[in-house]
């Protein structure tokens, strides 16, 4: 029996040992004020340090509140939960790769946290050495560059954005695997290796002063550009037979040089595949209403303005918000119209409005961004805004484009208005995803209420559908007209604006009818 | 008494490895929240298609990071006035709500409509997302913008419509002139 207690015992002290060494490792935390101990826990192969330890050794403060804890350095303020990766700083969210960890009323995160909050905070810097478990903290090296990179993929093209706080000189070489982008000058790298989870890019990887950018297949091929302002070193990967060939939105066919216009035009029949939309009370889904009015319209389009006429969807397949616009952007369309069925939780809404897009101009760029868009607007010429806007960021392309949007809008709701019964509910403005990215006049028009059952019927009836079809190519015509009028490319506008033979694309298919 | 030792040497063993998990998974949060009566705004669709305030006195933490949840949860219950719709789906549940002293305030949904995708159509979706901000700015002074999430993660939309990569202000126009 003394064996047994002595087994037990013995276990008792593995079983101690074994949770102190779950628990709590430590390390060193080293920052201008010299070294201290950092308490730290591995755990999902991941080590986590304790938030309490830094915080308070750079002066700054950790309380616990109603939703996790409140970190304050500098009278910067960040806020995390347990049950989130996400931190809240100003604006802004620091993405952890898992939540934060808490251990006797003490959080532990990920040094992610610490990367994305102490630049905002102190101009501070941190890195962690695994092998010496000594993570620094230190004023921030502005003679070395730092570096941020981005993975993002739209349609099949990876977008690789490095982002440098200063413009250094670089070059690039590619061999089958990677492609290395080498600095010429000293880098700050954010981390060793990252993998992603993407069709063309399997990892990057800083060594030194090279990015090594890790290609899925060797027929991944890229296209390196750069942009100032902030510098960022950018370069777009597909594969190289890709584009056409699996689906995905084909090459748009090239298009002539023309005199400035209205010559294309892209109509987006809202929602499609598993996303159905609004549901109706008969059980009409409002991707199969968008669909069948916007194909009429796209032939109506066709004959009456001349102008090709682009669907982002001609059966009931998904479609991405982002795609969508993306499609107007890739084929250069000149006026883009997204086409929806309203729904309402209260009885006996009914009417159509007609939204363009409301931004915040609430930094810098946007107010460049608008300013430019009210300077071009005085000369009626959008296409003129500088080169520099159009590439700043997609959020923001709209925004040169919000006049002549507001035009186009109060066109369609006009010419909708003019439908007998139809309830006029108005231009308005509101931040519709699908507007964001729009490089031309954009509009969203809610035909009807499909969650109305008069209105929902009306949306089965041919007539109301020949009706509201009309009522939409009028106003593109008549925007049309009064754009190339104010621009000065068109003689005065013909009552009936006629060519016979007009050609209708899809985004994945071309037919000439 | 070897018996006894056996227990206790077993008991000590339970202890300690129960006393380990709770310890690993407790957030010690703030328990000096003093809660006070306050009557609260929340906004509902009203007949006129409008955001309209509905008042209600509600038991909350004085201080506004705790609050905030409370008044959002309050929001997900519905109206008392039948006259009102509740503008988000009926499952929301409202997992976090944070306000950083910069004006920023986050508020984190769940529910199952929310996170397997939500069919609804514009004006739903505005009224859901803007019954959210107008609540949030008119409870809480402090709050300027609001930033909703899902899950903790930023979503593209709620219903396919309305961008939620961004923060949001109030929209006066989608508010009854006589509650804004």
């Amino acid at each position: 029996m003394k064996r047994f207690v002595l087994l037990a015992i013995a276990v008792i002290l593995a079983a101690t040992s074994i949770g102190l060494a779950q628990q709590s490792q430590q390390a060193t935390l080293r920052t201008p004020n010299g070294d201290k101990p950092l308490a730290t826990i591995h755990q999902n192969l991941l080590t986590f340090f304790s938030a309490t330890d830094v915080i308070t050794a750079l002066g700054g403060t950790i309380t616990p509140d109603a939703n996790g804890f409140k970190v304050s350095l500098n009278n910067v303020v960040a806020a995390f939960g347990p049950d989130s990766r996400f931190a809240v700083v100003r604006d802004d969210l620091i993405e952890m790769p898992l939540p934060p960890v808490v251990v006797d009323g003490k959080p532990f995160v990920s040094p992610q946290f610490f990367a994305g909050f102490l630049p905002r905070a102190a101009d501070m810097e941190v890195s962690w050495d695994a092998s010496a478990r000594v993570l620094t903290v230190r004023q921030a090296q502005h003679n070395i560059t730092g570096a941020q990179v981005s993975v993002a993929n739209v349609q099949g093209t990876t977008k690789v954005v490095i982002t440098l706080t200063a413009p250094i000189d670089y070059s690039i070489a590619k061999d089958a695997q990677a492609y290395t982008i080498h600095f010429k000058t000293p880098i700050r790298a954010p981390y060793t290796d990252q993998a992603h989870d993407d069709p063309n890019v399997s990892h990057t990887t800083f060594s030194g002063n090279d990015l090594k950018i890790q290609l899925t297949a060797p027929d991944v091929v890229g296209d390196p550009y750069r942009l100032e302002n902030p510098f960022r070193v950018v370069i777009d990967l597909r594969k190289a037979a890709a584009a056409p060939a699996q689906g995905t939105l084909p090459l748009p066919p090239s298009k002539p040089v023309e005199a400035p216009g209205i010559h294309t035009i892209v109509i987006d029949p809202g929602h499609g595949g598993k996303d159905v939309g609004a549901l109706g009370p008969a059980g009409t889904q409002e991707k199969d209403a968008t669909l069948t009015l916007c194909r009429k319209l796209a032939a109506s389009l066709s004959a009456k303005t001349g102008a090709r006429v682009v669907l982002t969807r001609e059966d009931d397949s998904v479609v991405s918000l982002d795609q969508r616009t993306a499609i107007a952007n890739q084929y250069k369309a000149d006026l883009f119209l997204s086409v929806h069925m309203n729904a309402a939780v209260v009885k006996g809404a009914r009417g159509s409005e007609t939204y363009f897009l409301s931004l915040e101009a609430s930094d810098e760029l946007a107010k460049k961004a608008a300013e430019t868009e009210n300077a071009s607007a005085k000369t009626a010429t959008p296409n003129a805004a500088s080169s520099d806007l159009k590439l700043i960021l997609w959020d923001l392309a709209q925004q040169t484009y919000l006049n002549e949007s507001s035009k186009f809008a109060t066109d369609v709701q006009e010419e909708m208005n003019a439908i007998a019964g139809i309830q006029n509910r108005g231009v308005k403005q509101a931040p519709f995803k699908v507007l964001v990215g729009a490089t031309m006049p954009a509009a969203l028009v809610e035909v009807a209420f499909i969650s109305n059952p008069d209105e929902e019927a009306k949306l089965k009836d041919d007539a109301f559908l020949a009706t509201v079809v009309d009522a939409l190519t009028k106003a593109v015509v008549r925007y049309k007209t009064d754009y190339e009028t104010r621009i000065g490319v068109i003689q005065p506008p013909a009552p009936t604006p006629a060519k016979p033979a007009a050609t209708t694309t899809t985004a994945a298919t071309t037919t000439t009818k | 008494m070897t018996k006894r030792a056996v227990l206790i040497i077993v008991a000590s063993l339970f202890l300690l490895l129960t006393c380990k998990k709770k310890t690993t998974q407790q957030s010690s949060l703030n328990a000096q929240n003093q809660i006070v009566p306050r009557v609260v705004r929340l906004y509902f669709e009203s007949p006129s298609l409008l955001l309209t305030a509905e008042q209600r006195n509600v038991q909350l933490p004085q201080n506004p990071a705790g609050a905030m949840p409370v008044v959002i949860r309050e929001l997900t219950k519905g109206a008392t006035n039948p006259a009102l719709a509740r503008s988000l789906p009926a499952d929301t549940v409202v997992r976090g709500a944070y306000l950083l002293p910069d004006g920023s305030a986050f508020v984190d949904l769940g529910g199952v409509t929310l996170t397997q995708g939500w069919q609804a159509g514009s004006h739903e979706e505005l009224m859901a997302v803007y019954s959210i901000v107008q609540t949030v700015t008119a409870n809480f002074p402090e709050a300027k913008k609001v930033r909703i999430l899902v899950n903790g993660t930023p979503p593209e939309t709620l219903a396919g419509h309305i961008a939620l990569d961004r923060s949001l202000t109030p929209m006066t126009e989608l508010v009854d002139p006589r509650t804004r």
